[in-house]
């Protein structure tokens, strides 16, 4: 499902090259649940951006799905991110003026696809994350685990293959936290791939396999690792 | 995506902004509805001058005072070409082009401001009037209707006759009643008693409209001009075109104007031919009549295509000018549909990168930002259009200086002009918008 080999990524600083990723080698199968981890600063939302082809690598390849994502245009990367992946950010990033329904429906507005039953979709989505009766409302409105369930149905509501979460849960208490994993569970059931970036040991535990994210570079969980975070 | 999907955005867009999208809009509102205002006086305006010009036959010659200079093309500009000369025209003149063959009438005009006087005490009215000294073919050349009385005749000029016709507004003003605004006119209720409109209204439709206010009329009293009396035969009615109403006029016959008062020389005279066919010949003929007469060319001979050249000309100065006016409104309602947007667009950084991200390319989010500001200054372009509709609608209903004129042009013009001010001032910040980074745009706080 993704493919990346020796990814780098710097920045720029008061003219200065600062780099974050060094070379990032991430290999993970469809349907895989992956969680990363690191300091703050470490470079994991810079990371999951490359991955959501929100932005280009300065070196190294990049595969999605098969396909060659570092030789493709903006216009294609753009279309892959619409069919293939689906983002939930810590912050929730809903369109503050539009409706929880029309949150919702966007990804579709913009698919190539051509859907046949779109208000159906977007309703039996808002239905398994538990707020067809909100749907009118706009996102300020709600709690942050409603906003936050809503942020998942509009990710799922392209039926992509891969789910990128940035620190899904990290402005969530327990109990909402929980009732978000309880929704990526499904999800990774029902066939997805998710990569979750986060800082609690707890939301790491529900992924199969836990990577590292130091000095620009992803290491394989180990105890040692577990002792810095 | 489909161009419609884009202008759905687009309205959404709008639509959940609209307090901040009202404001930019009132640019555009305020310059279109003064771009419409300003078309319809002009062409108002226009259009009655068409109509006094029109006045003036086909087979009517203008004499006037002061020399006509030609222009290098050989015709004669009226508009700057004027040397203002004393008038130097007599009632001799008038009688020498009575001569010239195919000459069916001549209507000379005298005129002097001279204070009216009626009633005697406590209850005197004095005013100023324009005195005019004419002939029996005035009221027909001015196109000026009688309300009351009549018209002098031809036999009373030959006598010398003090006989006098008042122009409305000098017969309203000496019987001491308000002059009447011309706004209000057409209420036909003097301002005496001010009734709400709708009382009026209740009185125009029940047919009980101020059978009271049937005022006295001073037709076969005597009044004062200056030092002499004398006796009114007839009252003008209201003549409210511009420039040349007879409204503050009080007419004479000019045999009586030439004894009785110190006029001696012709603010104009206007010729008839018998036909269009000789008007040629009779403007030579009338131009060497008068010329005989004088010693130098102080006078000037007009036909009617002549003037209607100059009205072309003073139409063309207001049509520039109109543009003027509209690029500066566009330019300016423009820019500041630009700033908006552009502030519009910082401010949703964050939603164009959640656009993006959710797989919005390039293009849909400029189409989206370029629809807003197109639809932005359309909106606005028929908000201020509807305005200057109601604005000329209003006047017209009300005042009857001069009645605007909306031309379907103009309409198109302005609604045409907000699409490509929206469209020229809607690149920018689409541009701007459509070229950001997605994953800076998420960052942004
Ligand atoms: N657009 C940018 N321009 C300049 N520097 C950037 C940019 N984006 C990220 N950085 C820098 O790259 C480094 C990594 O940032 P990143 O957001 O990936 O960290 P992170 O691991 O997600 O941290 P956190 O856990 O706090 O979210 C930081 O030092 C940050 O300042
Ligand atoms: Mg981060």
């Amino acid at each position: 499902m993704i493919e990346l080999r020796e990814a780098k990524k710097w920045f720029r600083s008061g003219g200065e090259k600062v780099p974050v990723l060094r070379g990032v080698n991430l290999r993970v199968e469809q349907g895989e649940y992956v969680a990363i981890m690191g300091k703050s600063g470490s470079g994991k939302s810079t990371l999951l951006n490359l991955l959501g082809t929100l932005d280009t690598l300065d070196g190294g390849e990049y595969e999605l799905a098969g396909k060659a994502v570092h030789k493709m245009s903006k216009r294609k990367r753009a279309a892959l991110r619409n069919k293939e992946i689906g983002f939930v950010f810590q912050h929730f990033h809903l369109i503050p003026n539009l409706s929880v329904y029309h949150n919702v429906m966007l990804p579709l507005t913009y698919s190539k696809r051509r859907w046949s039953k779109k208000r159906e979709r977007v309703m039996d989505l808002l239905e398994q994350v538990g707020l067809a009766h909100k749907k009118r409302q706009k996102p300020s409105r709600l709690s942050g685990g409603e906003k936050q369930r809503v942020a998942i149905a509009r990710a799922l509501v392209n039926e992509p293959g891969l789910i990128l979460a940035d620190e899904p849960t990290g402005s969530l208490d327990e109990e909402t936290t929980e009732s978000v994993l309880h929704l990526l569970d499904r999800v990774h059931k029902d066939g997805a791939t998710i990569l979750v970036i986060t800082h609690d040991m707890e939301v790491a535990k529900r992924a199969e396999r836990i990577l590292f994210l130091k000095n620009g570079v992803l290491e394989e969980w180990s105890d040692e690792a577990a002792y810095r975070v | 995506m489909k161009l419609l999907t884009g202008f759905k955005l687009a309205w959404f867009g709008l639509w959940s902004n609209r307090f901040r999208v009202l404001f930019a809009m009132m640019g555009v509102v305020i310059g279109m509805f003064a771009v419409i205002v300003l078309s319809a006086i002009a062409i108002g305006v226009k259009d009655t001058m068409m109509k006094q010009m029109g006045g003036l036959g086909a087979e009517q010659i203008l004499v006037i005072p002061g020399r006509v200079l030609d222009t290098t093309s050989g015709q004669k500009d009226l508009l700057s070409g004027l040397t203002s000369v004393p008038s130097t025209l007599t009632y001799e003149d008038a009688k020498a082009v009575e001569e010239v063959e195919n000459v069916r009438s001549v209507t000379p005009q005298l005129e002097t401001v001279s204070f009216v006087q009626w009633g005697e005490g406590e209850g005197t009215q004095r005013l100023q009037a324009a005195v005019v000294g004419s002939t029996d073919q005035y009221a027909r050349v001015q196109h000026a209707e009688l309300a009351e009385g009549r018209f002098f005749t031809k036999e009373e000029q030959e006598k010398k006759a003090k006989v006098i016709v008042l122009g409305s507004n000098i017969h309203d003003g000496l019987l001491g009643k308000e002059q009447v605004p011309e706004e209000s006119r057409d209420g036909g209720t003097p301002e005496a008693e001010p009734k709400p409109w709708w009382q009026r209204l209740l009185g125009t439709v029940t047919g009980q409209a101020s059978a009271e206010e049937k005022a006295e009329s001073l037709v076969g009293k005597d009044v004062m001009i200056g030092e002499t009396s004398y006796r009114v035969i007839g009252v003008l009615a209201p003549n409210a075109t511009l420039g040349s109403s007879t409204d503050n006029n009080v007419v004479m016959p000019i045999e009586t104007a030439l004894v009785q008062t110190d006029m001696k020389n012709l603010t104009k005279m206007v010729v008839e031919a018998e036909s269009t066919a000789v008007i040629d010949q009779v403007d030579v003929d009338v131009f060497s009549a008068i010329k005989e007469n004088h010693q130098e060319i102080d006078f000037s001979v007009v036909k009617q295509d002549q003037m209607l050249e100059a009205l072309d000309r003073v139409t063309s100065i207001l049509q520039v000018m109109l543009a003027g006016i509209t690029l500066t409104a566009l330019v300016i309602s423009g820019t500041g549909i630009m700033n908006v947007m552009v502030m519009s667009v910082r401010e949703r950084t964050r939603e164009i990168g959640i656009r993006k991200a959710l797989g919005a390319t390039t293009f849909e989010v400029m189409v989206q930002f370029f629809f807003e500001t197109v639809l932005l200054c359309l909106l606005g372009g028929v908000i201020g259009l509807g305005l200057g509709y109601a604005f000329v609608e209003v006047w017209n209903a009300n005042v009857s200086i001069f009645s605007l004129v909306l031309p379907m042009w103009a309409v198109k013009l302005a609604l045409y002009s907000s699409v490509v001010v929206g469209t020229l001032f809607g690149i920018y910040p689409a541009l701007k918008a459509a070229r950001m980074n997605p994953s800076k745009a998420l960052r942004f706080e």
